[in-house]
């Protein structure tokens, strides 16, 4: 063997060797995020686990360690095929690591297996966990164990056009002081319908464009169960309630919108670009939807002055059994069986920086969020932006959350389907009830208490 | 030679069967298995576990298990002895930090896992990784509450460890409300009969079955007959143009149409320009939005009826018409003299074939109304998928969709029968009575 092959040989030796030390030094990951409910404004839901991951690399790069972090993500704008599509890959065997979802899917995939405690992972009394605003944690949490960390949360309110109600009569003063009239309980939802009739009486807005509800089914529609004094939990025994003077009141209350044409029998399954484009051109009177539909109309439907031209409030009263309130539908960080212990490691670390109160402002900001933790609402893009600490201040702390009981699945089922048949006129407001009573309990028998 | 041939027929006919196993049998079995259980998301599919948790230890309320058993359940604690560090020895704790706790945490005894972990990292020696910290706690922790356990055996274990006076009796009821997978029930078809709803579904479906499958054989018959008296030239291109709503792809054909009925939509701006009632006709009223979905889908069926009735046609001699045109007979007498006694078993086919079709197809209307509005348009079919696979709250119910779809297999079995004997299935394959 000649000086050179043997030079060469140990070189390439030399080589091979150093690629195999770092190789077992080198510690790779690929954490996969699906992420629901996410449109164009949501977009931070992954985008900071990805943002997470470059920081997690240099905190192991300083402590000496090579870790590498690939970031692959999944994202649904709708709640169906993502629901869906998460339950057939659990039982496939191929969850995501990182689950980005509604609180209330918790209870039932926490009793499949399909999630792994999340506070077996992550530290609450450390950063930036401690500043998270300890409703939400309770509201990641179900049977004691908490399963999430909060991703973000909203809260949902009323929408007048200032201009409609100018129109019939209002003042600016009486406009301004709307919000405060509905959380005391003076406006309540039936005051609401008479100025939709007004507007549309007086031909500043179209016919069934007076009152322009969600479009689909959604949390949202549990709001007016509250209005009408409903309760979704018996706070005593922990169990489901369902109220039937509460829904009678409710579902009377879209048929009698309906009656007074304010808005149509058969609203449901109007497209969402619809509503947004009737919304946010003063097509309509008066409407509901979530504090991020305003960055959606300012991003893609050409809303320039919200403020001007929007008021906001409370979802009224129905009557004197219920109050004005809103729901907060927090999304949340879960953490999925699927993988290694050590890549559940990985991904609770991304998760937790994900909450870190800058990371957490810029998705706050971009989709028209409130803030997820006490500092958060310090960060100045977050403070500085009216929307962003109106709803966390105003609008959240009137919110209620659905419950993350297994079984609410089949009462929130129940519901929407009555809302629908007796909406649309194809049963009596007293036959869905019935409907939705039979439904439930002869589904989830002693489980649910039936007032 | 027989034999040989014997065996290559079975060979042939292996990936047929193979096919007819993996495709059709298996699914219709597991449906018939899924039926008769309790499965949805909660439950999974696989198989369940053992964990005692606050849900469980409000139904244990309900049953006669000793109220200190239940309380017992319930408790929780972290306990740093010889026994517990003995424990720990044996999992993978760094031994430098399990002699911390030694020194520093022998006898004490913590009554929530925050405490004992505050504890912990204040030793010196603690882990980096919060992870690893939190491992380290789990051999002192003496508890059941919020444990996952696969098996019963392991379950009854530990219950036996941590409540020595459960009886066997306890051990079951505990166990029986502990468990999360699923269990053999016939609620679902008690459900399916008794609920409200049920009736709405059925007539919703004989609705549209119904209404389809005449719009798919009439407008395919008379197609078919239209098409063959026209020149072959001019039938072609009709022909083609009749195929155009079952070769497009199902969401693209859905789109069109939601482009044709929708808001500012085709029809819609039409309307307005007519001055006539301009609105979504698709889910904007109960008898458009069923016009909708009978057409959506009738003009897919149409165009199968279409092919196979102007097949049918072709095989009429040709001889026969042109005796009849002798005889004086007009377009209308042949059609119904001539032509329609002749196509007896083509309708028969169509109409049994389309019927079965329409009962389990369920996309188009999901593509279009999905069901709306209200649910005025939801057919079985469609709720069974939405039970099962897919809606909003995530809560899938396998069990009570596979009910669901069993019945319709039982419907569609009952009718196909129904239709053979009707329509006489046997003579159409008899041997033909005249050699030719």
């Amino acid at each position: 063997m000649s000086i050179l092959k043997t030079t060469k040989t140990a070189l390439l030796g030399s080589v091979l060797a150093m690629g195999f030390a770092s190789g077992a030094l080198a510690e790779d990951y690929t954490i996969t995020v699906w992420s629901g409910g996410t449109g164009e404004t949501g977009s931070y839901r992954w985008e900071a686990i990805q943002m997470a991951a470059d920081i997690l690399e240099r905190e192991y790069a300083v402590t000496g360690q090579d870790v590498s972090i690939t970031v692959e993500h999944q994202e649904w704008s709708g709640w169906d095929d993502f629901k869906q599509a998460v339950t057939l890959a659990a039982e496939a065997g191929n969850a995501p690591n990182i689950i980005v979802s509604g609180h209330e899917d918790i209870g039932p995939w926490s009793r499949s297996g399909l999630l792994r405690p999340v506070e077996d992972y992550v530290d609450f009394d450390a950063w930036p966990l401690s500043q998270i605003y300890p409703n939400l944690i309770d509201i990641a949490s179900y049977d004691g164990v908490v399963w999430g960390l909060p991703q973000d949360a909203e809260a949902r309110p009323f929408f007048f056009s200032r201009a409609h109600l100018a129109e019939i009569g209002y003042s600016q003063e009486e406009i301004d002081a709307l919000p405060q009239r509905v959380q005391d309980g003076e406006y309540t939802l039936y005051d609401m319908l008479d100025d939709a009739k007004a507007m549309q009486d007086k031909g500043v807005v179209a016919e069934r464009r007076g009152f322009m509800p969600r479009v689909n089914n959604g949390t949202d529609y549990w709001q007016f169960y509250v209005s009408f004094g409903g309760d979704m939990v018996d706070p005593e025994t922990g169990k489901l309630v369902l109220d039937r003077q509460a829904l009678t009141d409710m579902y009377q209350f879209f048929v009698d919108a309906a009656d007074m044409g304010v808005v149509s029998s058969t609203h449901l399954g109007t497209t969402w670009d619809d509503w947004h484009q009737a919304v946010s051109s003063d097509q309509v009177g008066i409407w509901h939807g979530g504090t991020w539909h305003k960055a959606e109309w300012e991003a893609k439907w050409g809303l320039e002055d919200f403020f001007g031209e929007i008021q906001y409030s409370l979802i009224p009263a129905g009557n004197e059994r219920g109050r004005a309130n809103t729901i907060s539908h927090p999304l949340v960080y879960l953490l999925s069986n699927t993988g290694t212990d050590d890549d559940a490691v990985i991904a609770s670390e991304l998760i937790t920086i994900a909450t870190e109160p800058r990371i957490a402002a810029l998705h706050a900001v971009k989709s028209g969020k409130v803030a997820i933790g006490s500092e958060e609402a310090k960060v100045p893009v977050f403070a500085n932006d009216r929307w962003s600490s109106i709803a966390t201040t105003e609008l959240l702390p009137y919110a209620t959350a659905v419950p993350n009981d297994i079984d609410f699945g089949v009462v929130w089922k129940a519901m929407y389907a009555g809302l629908e048949s007796s909406w649309t006129g194809t049963s009596s407001v007293e036959d869905a009830v019935n409907t939705v009573e039979s439904e439930v309990t002869g589904q989830l028998g002693d489980a649910i208490i039936v007032r | 030679m027989k034999n040989r041939a014997n065996g290559l027929g079975l060979v042939l006919m292996a990936p047929a069967v193979l096919l007819l196993i993996a495709f059709f049998l298996l699914p219709a079995t597991l449906t018939g298995i899924f039926a008769f259980t309790n499965m949805s998301t909660s439950t999974g599919i696989s198989g369940g576990a053992y964990v005692v948790t606050e849900t469980v230890l409000r139904k244990l309320e309900a049953t006669d298990l000793d109220p200190k058993l239940r309380a017992g359940l319930g408790e929780k604690s972290y306990t740093v002895n010889a026994e517990t560090l003995a424990a720990a020895t044996s999992a993978d704790i760094e031994p430098g930090f399990l002699a911390e706790i030694e020194d520093r945490l022998s006898g004490k005894t913590y009554a929530a896992s925050s405490a004992f972990e505050d504890d912990l990292k204040s030793l010196p020696s603690r882990p980096r990784r919060i992870r690893d910290l939190k491992l380290a706690t789990e051999p002192f922790e003496r508890s059941v509450i919020n444990t996952r356990y696969p098996d019963r055996g392991q379950f009854e274990a530990a219950l036996q460890t941590f409540l020595p006076a459960a009886t066997k009796a306890d051990l079951e009821t505990i166990a029986t409300a502990s468990y999360t997978g699923w269990t053999w029930t016939r609620d679902n078809f008690i459900d399916l009969f008794t609920r409200a709803d049920t009736l709405r579904l059925v007539a919703n479906t004989v609705f549209y079955v119904c209404a389809t499958l005449a719009f798919n054989v009439f407008v395919g018959l008379f197609l078919a007959i239209a098409v063959f008296y026209l020149p072959s030239r001019a039938g072609g291109v009709f022909n083609v143009l009749w195929l155009l709503p079952r070769i497009t792809p199902v969401v693209l054909y859905a789109i069109m149409w939601k482009w044709f009925t929708w808001e500012n939509g085709f029809l819609y701006v039409a309307a307005e320009d007519l001055g006539l009632p301009a609105f979504n006709y698709m889910k904007g009223s109960v008898p458009t939005a069923w016009a909708t979905v009978i057409l959506v889908n009738g003009f897919v069926g149409a165009s199968f009826g279409m092919i196979l009735f102007s097949g049918a046609l072709r095989a009429i001699p040709i001889q026969q018409l042109w005796s009849s045109e002798v005889d004086g007979a007009n377009r209308w007498q042949q059609v119904t003299r001539i032509i329609l006694p002749q196509m007896r078993w083509p309708i028969l086919f169509v109409t049994s074939y389309q019927t079965l079709s329409l009962l389990s197809s369920y996309e188009l209307i999901w593509l279009t109304t999905n069901g709306g509005p209200g649910s005025t348009t939801t057919v079985w079919s469609l709720e069974a998928f939405h039970t099962a696979l897919n809606n909003y709250t995530g809560n899938l119910q396998y069990g009570l969709g596979a009910a669901m779809a069993l019945i319709l297999v039982i419907v569609g079995l009952a009718l196909s029968i129904l239709y053979l004997r009707l329509f006489r299935f046997n003579e159409l394959v008899s041997k033909p009575k005249i050699e030719f």
